[in-house]
């Protein structure tokens, strides 16, 4: 599912290398709490360690074959950051060094298997295998599930960032100017083989090498056990934190990206239409049926009130963005980052409410 | 000659194995020594706890006087001159070429040191000279056969100019000529009073690099003396796993006792 | 039942991604015209060539920018039936076959029927796909002739002269040199593995297999990477980490850097 040149339009590229800067650089402050020196060598050679991984031609159940891409098993012995830096720079040396996969396209890539497969890889694999003993057969199931998550999890939004391209991107004649398949298409296509092959093949080669290091070096599973031992330190890493908040972003993260599927569906949502609607021809009979009146009347309140409040972004879609889509895109964006921007603010003032109160 | 290193009833524990117990060894500058003993007697450790790379769990180690300690080490001024002072050769060379190319590689330590760039330029070169590898000046590391690796790795420490160089097995896998080169190049050293501390298990090249001989045996030393006196000692060779019994002829007759494989190397 | 097997083709990639830097290594030697300029310059300039690429909305001015990289490679020394082997056909293949639905599903203006009228060809759809397969062989071809005429170690110089962290280089460049490390060693596991068996290994045993080597490999590399940072604090690093370039731009490379500049604003404005 690496995405090659041409298949993205520049801003998409632009957007997707900006969430992965984003996610570098919270895995790289992350890891700069621990020792960052003594990871230098130990992700290196793991990012060597999942490229060598990604050529493995596994043969699955059912007679095929297919690539894993290592990164559950990133995540399970690095923790979530160590897999997202190991896992981009893999696909960056792929693509920089032996030309496999795009360099427009390196920060969509990055994004979809390290950051997204990351998160999703290590929180699955925290959930179900949670309490567990290190040599448990719980966890070996855990790793099958979570690597099979974890690729899904990357071919669904690689699915997404393709399938939008000719709704967003295309020329005056209706002709698409990047990947030419629109959601309908491009995500069944892009899954079916996910489903049943690729991510298979994660999952055996996640539930293989955790059934091995349980007998072989289980000493390297403990980072992401949740399992304390003393003080000892593994691998040079800092202590474990919740994976709560980190999935929860990545759910807003995927939520946002699905917006614009609103799109295919047809037709006005129930009960919320606008004077507007009532006037229409076309839709004045849709919102009769819906309402089960007779006809569609406006009612007395909403004529007096309509004109009250005009939303700076009506329609979901500023003035100056023509296409719809883009405009839900946007419009998520802008809405989940003003709720952002009002409750770090708020948590901001209680903080300094609260140290106030302490020093006093 | 003033006394460079000091252990005193040195300990070493790693996950859960002692590798080194109750190692008490003094080394004079200018002293070549030659630390023999079978795989997991303990050298390679030992000599990793003289280079600083891991402190001793029990015991004290002492380098000019100064007990080393992770705080030590975490002063300024003393982990930068001690790594000058003090270099290591790791036993396998994959595992000290970690640069794009061999002159990246060489430049490396100089750099860390944070000498001026054109310092560090003449440097390297002058480096590269010495060991006869200008020519791989831009090879990567992957692009070396075993010889030209280990002469990228000395030359890599060779180059800030230490006091004390600490070998691992330096001639082990290595084809006859690069051998003789690198024993070459520790006599070099012998002679310029340097410190040459060598972990090895060939028997017949520590007469040639070594005028004191450290046996070691479990994590201890069994034995301390010239090579003269160690290497008739055929009962301790025995026990140490330095030398074997094994049936071998001369000509029509068999018989077997302790003895080693000598290369083609021979005394005037 | 598996009829290519896990061991034969994993090795086979193993043996290509050796195999080059060899060709690479020869092709970087040669005297071209990217070879004789900055790395940066190359960089940059084709860097800047691939965004063009991206950018144009015009079949024409993609078509364009692969006669130029089609001529570049030819002033590079760079031999075009290597790239048509290599690349272009590879390229040809899997684009197409993604490309080639687009042809009969893309909305549009109907241009011919086939299968007794289930099937219609829109001119949409073959701009649509000639656009996508023309797009991605004219970026493949500029990253590949950057890759072929630099070596390594200059790509990295270059991009961490652009910015990037120290500790990215660092990592970049430690990983390379140690993906063939890694390449070399499951290579002889799977080797003499598969020397030590007799007949095909069926595909339950296969897979037990690539875990076991997986997991060997895991366990040699954890070992390496602490050994390495050993080797590394014995050598004076303390977590900074310092890389040496020595790059400086001739007029030659300013002139290179211009033309390479000019030629991708030029596409992108006359494609827009």
């Amino acid at each position: 599912m690496h995405i090659p040149d041409g298949y993205l339009s520049p801003s998409t590229c632009a957007t997707l290398y900006a969430g992965s800067v984003a996610g570098w650089y919270a895995a790289l402050k992350r890891l700069k709490r621990s020792l960052l020196s003594r990871l230098v060598p130990l992700i290196s050679v793991f990012a060597a360690f999942a490229f060598v991984v990604m050529m493995f031609n596994l043969p699955l159940p059912g007679g095929t074959t297919g690539h894993p891409v290592g990164v559950t098993v990133a995540a399970i012995v690095l923790g979530p950051s160590g897999a997202i830096l190991a896992i981009s720079i893999a696909l960056a040396i792929q693509a920089l060094f032996f030309g496999d996969g795009g360099i427009t396209t390196l920060g969509a890539n990055c994004f979809n298997m390290a950051i997204v497969g990351s998160l999703v890889a290590y929180a699955s694999y925290r959930l179900i295998a949670a309490g567990a003993a290190i040599a448990s057969k719980r966890r070996i199931a855990a790793a099958a599930v979570a690597g099979y998550l974890a690729i899904n999890a990357s071919a669904f939004v690689a699915a997404i960032e393709l399938g939008i391209q000719p709704l967003l991107f295309h020329d005056a004649a209706g002709t698409p100017l990047y990947a030419p398949y629109p959601l309908s298409i491009a995500l069944p296509a892009i899954m079916i083989g996910h489903l049943s092959f690729a991510g298979l093949a994660e999952a055996v080669i996640s539930a293989g090498l955790v059934a091995y290091l349980e007998v072989a070096d289980p000493k390297l599973l403990r980072k992401t056990s949740g399992i304390t031992v003393g003080g000892e330190e593994r691998l040079g890493a800092a202590q474990l934190t919740s994976a709560f908040p980190r999935r929860l972003w990545l759910a807003v993260a995927l939520l946002m990206l699905v917006t614009p599927v609103g799109i295919l569906a047809t037709g006005k949502a129930w009960s919320e239409w606008s004077p507007v609607e009532f006037a229409a021809n076309g839709s004045k009979a849709q919102v009769a049926a819906a309402a089960t009146m007779s006809t569609a009347t406006i009612p007395v309140g909403m004529q007096r009130l309509a004109s009250l409040w005009t939303a700076p972004f009506p329609a979901y879609a500023p003035a100056f963005v023509k296409s719809a889509a883009f405009g839900y895109l946007l419009s998520a964006m802008f809405g989940v980052g003003f709720v952002l921007a009002v409750c770090l603010l708020a948590q901001h003032c209680l903080d300094r409410r609260r140290s106030a109160g302490h020093s006093l | 000659m003033p006394l460079l290193f000091q252990l005193d009833d040195v300990g070493f524990r790693y996950e859960g194995i002692s590798a080194l117990r109750g190692l008490s060894l003094q080394i004079a500058e200018g002293e070549s020594i030659a630390l023999l003993g079978a795989n997991g007697s303990g050298k390679s450790t030992l000599l990793r706890l003289l280079d600083a790379l891991c402190f001793p769990t029990e015991g004290s180690l002492t380098f000019a006087g100064q007990r080393f300690t992770t705080e030590l080490f975490h002063q300024d001024g003393f982990s930068h001159s001690f790594r000058r002072r003090v270099a290591l050769v790791f036993q396998n060379p994959d595992v000290q070429l970690f640069n794009p190319t061999v002159f990246d590689e060489v430049a490396f330590g100089p750099l860390q040191l944070q000498w001026p760039k054109e310092q560090v330029r003449s440097r390297v070169m002058a480096a590269l000279e010495l060991m006869k590898i200008e020519h791989l000046c831009d090879r990567p590391p992957y692009r070396l056969s075993g010889g030209e690796k280990k002469r990228v790795a000395l030359a890599s420490v060779i180059v800030v100019e230490p006091e004390v160089l600490l070998l691992d097995e330096p001639t082990a896998a290595l084809d006859p000529r690069s051998q003789s080169q690198i024993i070459d190049l520790i006599q070099d050293w012998k002679s310029s009073s340097k410190t040459v501390i060598t972990a090895t298990n060939q028997l017949e090249i520590v007469g040639d690099i070594a005028s004191r001989i450290v046996v070691l045996e479990d994590g201890r030393v069994a034995a301390s003396g010239t090579p003269a006196e160690i290497l008739s000692n055929q009962e301790l060779l025995l026990r140490a796993n330095l030398v074997h019994a094994h049936r071998h002829s001369h000509g029509s007759y068999e018989h077997s006792h302790p003895h080693i494989h000598s290369h083609a190397r021979h005394e005037h | 039942m598996n009829h290519r097997g896990f061991v034969a083709p994993t090795m086979m990639g193993f043996a290509q991604a050796l195999s080059r830097p060899l060709m690479s290594e020869e092709i970087a030697r040669r005297r071209g015209l990217l070879q004789a300029l900055d790395p940066r310059v190359r960089v940059v300039g084709l860097l800047a060539l691939v965004l063009a690429d991206t950018f144009s909305r015009r079949l024409s001015i993609v078509l364009g920018l692969c006669a130029l990289a089609v001529v570049i490679a030819v002033l590079s020394k760079v031999s075009i039936g290597t790239l048509a082997k290599r690349v272009w056909l590879i390229v040809l293949v899997f684009t197409g076959v993604i490309a080639l639905p687009a042809i009969f599903v893309t909305p549009g203006d109907r241009m011919a029927t086939l299968a007794g009228g289930s099937l219609h060809i829109t001119r949409q759809g073959l701009t649509a796909a000639a656009l996508l397969i023309a797009r991605v062989e004219t970026a493949v071809t500029f990253t590949t002739l950057l890759i072929l005429c630099t070596p390594w170690a200059h790509v990295l110089k270059a991009l961490h002269s652009f910015g990037l962290p120290n500790e990215l280089t660092a990592m970049l460049a430690m990983t390379h040199r140690y993906v063939f490390l890694l390449v070399e060693a499951a290579g002889q596991m799977l080797e003499s593995r598969q020397s030590r068996r007799v007949g095909r290994l069926t595909a339950g045993e296969e897979r037990r297999l690539a875990a076991r080597t997986v997991g060997v490999l895991l366990s040699k590399s954890i070992e390496l990477s602490n050994d390495v940072y050993l080797a590394m604090q014995s050598r004076g690093f303390e977590g900074e980490v310092r890389v040496l370039s020595d790059f400086s731009m001739q007029p030659l490379d300013y002139a290179g850097l211009f033309a390479f500049l000019a030629a991708s604003v030029a596409a992108v404005w006359i494609g827009r």
